[in-house]
């Protein structure tokens, strides 16, 4: 089953996510049930394309959320459907539900998956380990196996010719909790938040201070992109650490990945292994960067910044 | 001519009230001192006394031959004059003393003539010349660096009055006595000839006897005033050079008792040592120090004069209690505070080079104040820049400061087969390669030359890799003297350990830990600086040099290698060798180099874009018109490399190490031997 | 209010690639010349503790599992002035996941006693699951919430902040609640202050057996066997970086840009 929970919109993680669970239901040739909370219709429009059986979930009102009681009605679903494999995004609601959802299925949980395969029979996940130094593969022993993905990586699916009916579930029982969100808001941020951005200029120790931060900027706007960093950039001050990417910052997806002046940390890169293609202009040729790149420039960031952006918006025309 | 002299004390009776005011003066003055010895007894102790000679030496040196006065010409002219001067009437004065007082007639016949009389009267005019100049350069020229006080006016108007009194006095008295060897006293001729046709004789007399008492109070205010002023140096002044650090500015930093100590650093007075406290009452507010810090040169806070001044006006109340405040458990607060010359802020732009401290005329030590201070920001109070945060954390937890690094120790080495110590039969030395010089990417090319000429010399040499570690450098200078300590102490028992007895590093900052600090710790070795080292294969004839392809170069000195440790003339050696040009200097050069910006843990900082001390130092390094700017060390290579790039120079100008410089020599030597050996073939 | 932070010490993140390596054998990395530290959504977690103390009357107890090497990270607590710590000395369980890990400490917990807010950090720079906290709340049967980033004692209980992707919410909790802390500008750990440190050595450190807190080793084992790492590898690196060339930087931007507006245009 695939569980889509609220905050989720009809977009490449979500797509991703729920192609995902047909795929590996078609290869365990089980049934593949979504169940959504609180998601706008279109996606569950497109989850009926997708699925065996769309289940809904009760909710307030749209896009309503509360810890418990999406648990408990997951942990009713659940404990009915009895899924062997439950996959969620990577959004902070599946991230805290996966674990004590496969608790209380008496499952395991696995986290952080970049690749889902069975292999004999049995349920194994890809993911990157000790910031991105390794590969582990790790198999489920016990069933279901709870996994919440990077779904942003995973390839769309084709719609199914027939679309499967809505089905509205009741919810769990428990409806006490102890904890309760009560208040909610949208980030004042401008622009498009750093997880969701298509392309991303992103700039590191190299830059050398806080000051080329501004032509990065005009640079982003040539290519509508957003300015993101690395820790170092932050950790010294010179941008906000809320444009951090990597392991202990956001973990990006973008068409385009600029890495400038950035020499790519095994931790820096984890934060941008879902990025279609990564690009870095840089003065070193061996700076780890290039290792994880589609194509790069070895030259100084300084006599490359301002001419790029004229050339850039030029042929944007 | 053998009776050549002058009646003492002409025109003058009740000589008897001299002698009645001299006791107050003398209690006076005496009382004004005192307090400051008092205060400086109350600093922690500090061994001051060893090596006599060279003590002596360098007081003869600096205070008697003002030797390290004339670094501003100017200001030192006036001041020698002036020194002199009134050194010269002192001995006068004691001269009349010891004739008149203790009836010894020695004022008498040539000695009369040539000293008492002629030389004494150039040196006093002289003296009047520093006078003025002082003047000009005070109220005219008004350089930056000077203190504009009503105090320090004061003192120049009551030393003109003073001199020019005494002028008058001896001038009137050869117009009343006709004095027959009025010759020998050119200046006072002069007075007595100008003053004859103004005034009757009669009338100098009368001036005379009241100017006579007006200059004798004039002089004994001035004695007793003295030290409650600037002029207070010249007591301590010649006390604080005898006393001052020999090996500074190297060898500056101290170790701490961690289970003794009640406060690690400096958070009052009381925590500094004697010296240090004398080092307050000794300054003159020259503001050399300042001039030659390179944070102060860049607009930043950081001003060594002033944080020796500020010091020096909390120093009466020092260990008092507070009265009327109870807060805090009666503890003074401490004396780092926001918005005076003490700030943290300007306590965090310190590169430690050293430059204020060589500079001192009167060998005062500014930065390890700095650093002491900072012992107690770090250690006890725990506040401090972030990226310093980083780089401690790093030292802690990974025996380097280059937080988030992607090389190991052992890259740089790669396809060059550099063997670990303990493979080495019988080795010459150890590489210590240096954090610096194995984890940023720049400088592996530099360890990498210089290995390349080790093994080209067939010096039998071996690494530590993966058991080296930081030597603590930046740690101790940040202010984390228990980290330090840690870093030490591992590193002395891991060379110990391998039995090092040689060491060469192409990291100043190693060096100068190895050579001034690990002997605190016990650590005794015998360490070169790479220059050094290579300096010394050239000269055995070890590697084979061609400097035909290489232009001009000018040489930035590491300041913890030459200011630190007076070494200057052996990369200099090298790059001769290196390139037929003659090596272009720049104008701040040898033990007198502006500082790159990275020392003092400085080079984990952060500065504003506007106040960076590398980019300044770029710039002097780009207007010497070189075409490479030689260095010799990691932390300087970077620095400059920065610095140079971030000026955007239309000049294709390289930062290079002097290894690397050298290792290009080597393979462009090679390269022409192959030429001819080709030839030969064909 | 009673403050529980859990700490976990692991493998230096920062150690260099060329440094780092597995065992093929044991599935599991080698320490090798790698130090040991706190995982640091730990430390920010800990330090979130800190500064709750300062505004309230609270205790901390910091809490740690795994063998001797483990106490550093305790002594580095106790040199923050944690009021207690605890280890649950555990022999080295082949790789024990969130659901072992999460078994002892829910054990020790349940024999320590009550505790208004149990804190756990994000996820760890090794294995950065992130599960750890939810399922110590789902074995102690107890509420949880993720990725918080601030804590405010109200009279009812907590006032917990994080930052989601849908925006920043704020909610009010009863305690006892378990809590993951995420990293931000505010949570950044202090630094002990070296008398501090000196004196984290002196002070007495709880260590408690399996057996103590009413486990054995194989009771861990089977909660870990949930799931079973098959492979440990080391990524090759492939290079396949096209460096863009020219003959002047005006040709090589105008490379760099057309590609580059390839893509952007195409979004």
């Amino acid at each position: 089953m695939s569980c889509l929970l609220p905050g989720m919109e009809l977009d490449r993680a979500t797509i991703g996510l729920v192609a995902e669970a047909e795929r590996i239901a078609r290869q365990l040739s089980v049934e593949h049930v979504v169940v959504a909370s609180g998601v706008p219709a279109e996606l569950l429009q497109h989850a009926t394309r997708q699925a065996d059986r769309v289940v809904v979930l009760p909710t307030k009102e749209p896009g309503d959320y509360q810890i418990e009681p999406c648990l408990a009605a997951l942990h009713t679903v659940g404990a009915e459907l009895k899924p062997r494999l439950v996959l969620l995004g990577q959004d902070t609601y599946s991230q805290e539900i996966a674990p004590r959802l496969a608790h209380r299925l008496q499952g395991c949980s696995i986290g952080d998956a970049q690749r889902i395969e069975i292999r004999d029979e049995k349920i194994h996940v890809t993911r990157g380990v000790y910031g991105g130094k390794a590969i582990a593969v790790v198999r489920a022993n016990v069933e279901p196996a709870v996994v919440w993905t990077r779904s942003r990586a995973f390839a769309a699916e084709p719609e199914r010719s027939a679309a499967c009916q809505v089905e509205h579930h009741e919810g769990g029982t428990d409806d006490s909790s102890g904890s309760e969100i009560i208040e909610r808001s949208r980030e004042a941020a401008s622009g498009v938040r750093l997880e969701d951005a298509q392309v991303i200029v992103s700039g590191g120790r190299g830059l050398g201070g806080p000051e080329p931060f501004a032509e990065l900027g005009e640079l982003a706007k040539s290519m509508k992109a957003e300015v993101a960093a690395s820790r170092a950039a932050c950790d010294a001050g010179w941008v906000s650490p809320s444009l951090q990417i990597g392991q202990t910052g956001k973990k990006v997806a973008p068409e385009l990945y600029l890495a400038i002046a950035i020499s790519g940390a095994s931790q820096h890169l984890m934060g941008i292994a879902d990025a279609k293609v990564v690009a870095a202009i840089n003065t070193d040729a061996d700076a780890p960067i290039f290792r994880h790149c589609q194509f790069g420039l070895v030259e100084d960031f300084r006599k490359v910044i301002g001419p790029l952006k004229e050339q850039i918006e030029e042929s944007n025309g | 001519m053998d009776d050549a002299t002058r009646q003492v004390l002409w025109n003058i009776k009740h000589v008897w009230v001299m002698y009645v005011l001299l006791v107050p003066t003398a209690v006076v003055a005496g009382y004004g001192v005192y307090r400051h010895v008092r205060q400086w007894r109350r600093g922690q102790p500090s061994a001051r006394f060893d090596r006599p000679i060279e003590r002596l030496a360098r007081v003869l040196k600096m205070a008697i031959l003002q030797a390290t006065i004339w670094r501003d010409p100017l200001a030192g002219a006036l001041h020698a004059m002036m020194f002199w001067g009134f050194v010269t009437l002192l001995i006068a004065t004691t001269v009349v003393m010891i004739d008149h007082d203790f009836n010894v007639p020695i004022m008498k016949g040539s000695f009369y003539l040539y000293f008492q009389s002629l030389f004494v009267d150039c040196l006093g005019a002289l003296a009047m010349v520093g006078v003025a100049l002082a003047a000009i350069r005070r109220w005219g020229l008004r350089p930056k660096k000077l203190v504009f006080s009503d105090e320090a006016n004061g003192i120049l108007v009551l030393i003109f009055v003073i001199l020019a009194s005494g002028f008058l006095l001896e001038g009137w008295r050869i117009a009343a006595t006709n004095d027959e060897w009025s010759s020998w006293s050119p200046v006072g001729l002069m007075v007595a000839r100008v003053s004859t046709t103004v005034v009757s004789v009669d009338a100098l007399r009368t001036a005379h006897l009241i100017v006579w008492w007006g200059h004798l109070l004039l002089v004994f205010g001035l004695i007793a005033w003295a030290p409650y002023t600037k002029l207070l140096h010249i007591v301590t002044a010649p006390l604080n050079i005898y006393t001052s650090n020999l090996d500074a500015p190297a060898g500056s930093l101290q170790p701490i008792d961690f289970e003794s100590a009640e406060v690690f650093g400096v958070k009052n007075l009381e925590q500094f040592t004697w010296k240090d406290l004398l080092d307050l009452d000794s300054c003159t507010e020259c503001g050399q120090c300042t001039s030659v810090c390179p944070a102060n040169a860049v607009g930043k806070a950081l001003s060594p004069r002033d944080i020796i001044l500020d010091l020096q006006r909390q120093l009466p109340a020092m260990g008092r209690p507070l009265s009327g405040h109870t807060d805090v458990a009666n503890e003074p607060s401490s004396i780092i505070a926001d918005g005076t010359p003490l700030s943290a802020e300007a306590l965090w732009q310190c590169t430690t080079c050293g430059a204020c401290v060589e500079t001192c005329p009167v060998a005062i030590e500014q930065y390890p104040k700095i650093v002491d201070m900072r012992r107690f920001l770090v250690m006890e109070d725990a506040q401090f820049p972030r990226t310093l945060q980083g780089a401690l954390t790093s030292m802690e937890q990974r025996g380097h400061p280059f937080r988030g690094t992607q090389a190991s120790r052992t890259d740089w080495a790669d396809g060059l087969d550099v063997p670990h110590i303990k493979e080495v039969d019988q080795p010459e030395v150890l590489l210590w390669v240096g954090c610096g010089g194995a984890l940023v990417d720049r400088n592996q090319k530099s360890t990498r030359a210089l290995a390349k000429l080790l093994q080209h010399a067939g010096v039998k040499f071996g690494i530590l890799g993966r058991d080296e570690s930081c030597t603590g450098d930046p740690a101790r200078r940040i202010g984390n003297e228990f980290l330090f300590d840690t870093l030490a102490r591992q590193t002395i028992e891991t060379l110990n350990s391998h039995q090092v007895h040689t060491v060469v590093t192409a990291c100043p900052h190693c060096f100068n830990t190895f050579r001034n600090e690990y002997p605190q710790f016990g650590g005794k070795f015998e360490v070169y600086h790479h220059t050094t080292y290579l300096a010394k294969l050239i000269g055995e004839n070890r590697l084979t040099l061609d400097a035909s392809q290489i232009g001009t170069i000018t040489l930035h000195d590491p300041c913890y290698l030459g200011r630190h440790n007076g070494i200057t003339d052996e990369p200099r050696q090298i790059l001769a060798k290196v390139s037929e040009a003659p090596l272009i200097e720049m104008e701040q050069h040898g033990t007198q180099s502006f500082c790159c910006g990275g020392g003092g843990g400085m080079s984990f900082v952060d500065e504003p874009p506007d106040q960076r001390v590398n980019v300044e130092r770029s710039k002097q390094a780009l207007s010497s018109g070189a075409d490479t700017i030689a260095v010799a060390c990691p932390f300087c290579t970077t620095m400059l490399e920065d610095g140079v790039g971030a000026l955007q120079s239309d000049r294709k100008v390289v930062v290079k190490d002097v290894a690397e410089l050298l290792w290009d020599s080597v393979e462009n030597s090679n390269a022409a031997k192959a030429d001819v050996g080709d030839r030969d073939k064909s | 209010m009673k403050i529980l932070v859990c700490l976990k010490q692991i493998l230096d993140p920062e150690v260099s690639p060329r440094d780092f390596q597995v065992d093929p054998d044991r599935l599991e990395a080698v320490l090798g010349s790698a130090s040991l530290v706190t995982n640091i959504f730990c430390e920010n977690a800990l330090e979130t503790a800190l500064q709750l103390r300062e505004g309230s009357d609270s205790e901390i107890t910091a809490m740690t599992f795994g063998p001797d090497d483990a106490e550093e990270t305790l002594r580095k607590a106790f040199a923050l002035k944690v009021d207690h710590a605890y280890r649950i000395a555990t022999p080295e369980i082949p790789h024990c996941n969130s659901a072992g890990a999460a078994t002892v400490l829910a054990a020790a917990i349940k024999k320590l006693g009550t505790f208004d807010l149990i804190m756990l950090g994000r996820e760890s720079g090794d294995w950065g699951e992130g599960q750890t906290a939810g399922l110590v709340a789902e074995m102690l049967g107890l509420n949880c919430v993720s990725f918080v980033d601030q804590i405010d004692i109200v009279d009812a209980g907590v006032h917990l902040q994080r930052q989601t992707d849908v925006g920043r919410e704020k909610l009010v909790s009863d305690t006892p609640v378990v809590v993951s802390i995420t990293n931000t500008e505010t949570n950044v750990p202090r630094i002990p202050k070296t008398r501090d440190i000196m004196l984290a050595h002196r002070k007495e450190l709880t260590t408690w057996t399996l057996d103590d807190i009413g486990l054995d080793e194989e009771k861990v084992t089977r909660a870990a066997n949930a799931t079973q790492v098959v492979e440990l590898y080391i990524p090759e690196e492939t290079s396949s970086c096209e460096f863009i060339t020219g003959d002047s930087l005006d040709d090589r931007i105008r490379e760099l840009a057309q590609r580059i507006a390839n893509i952007v245009q195409s979004v």
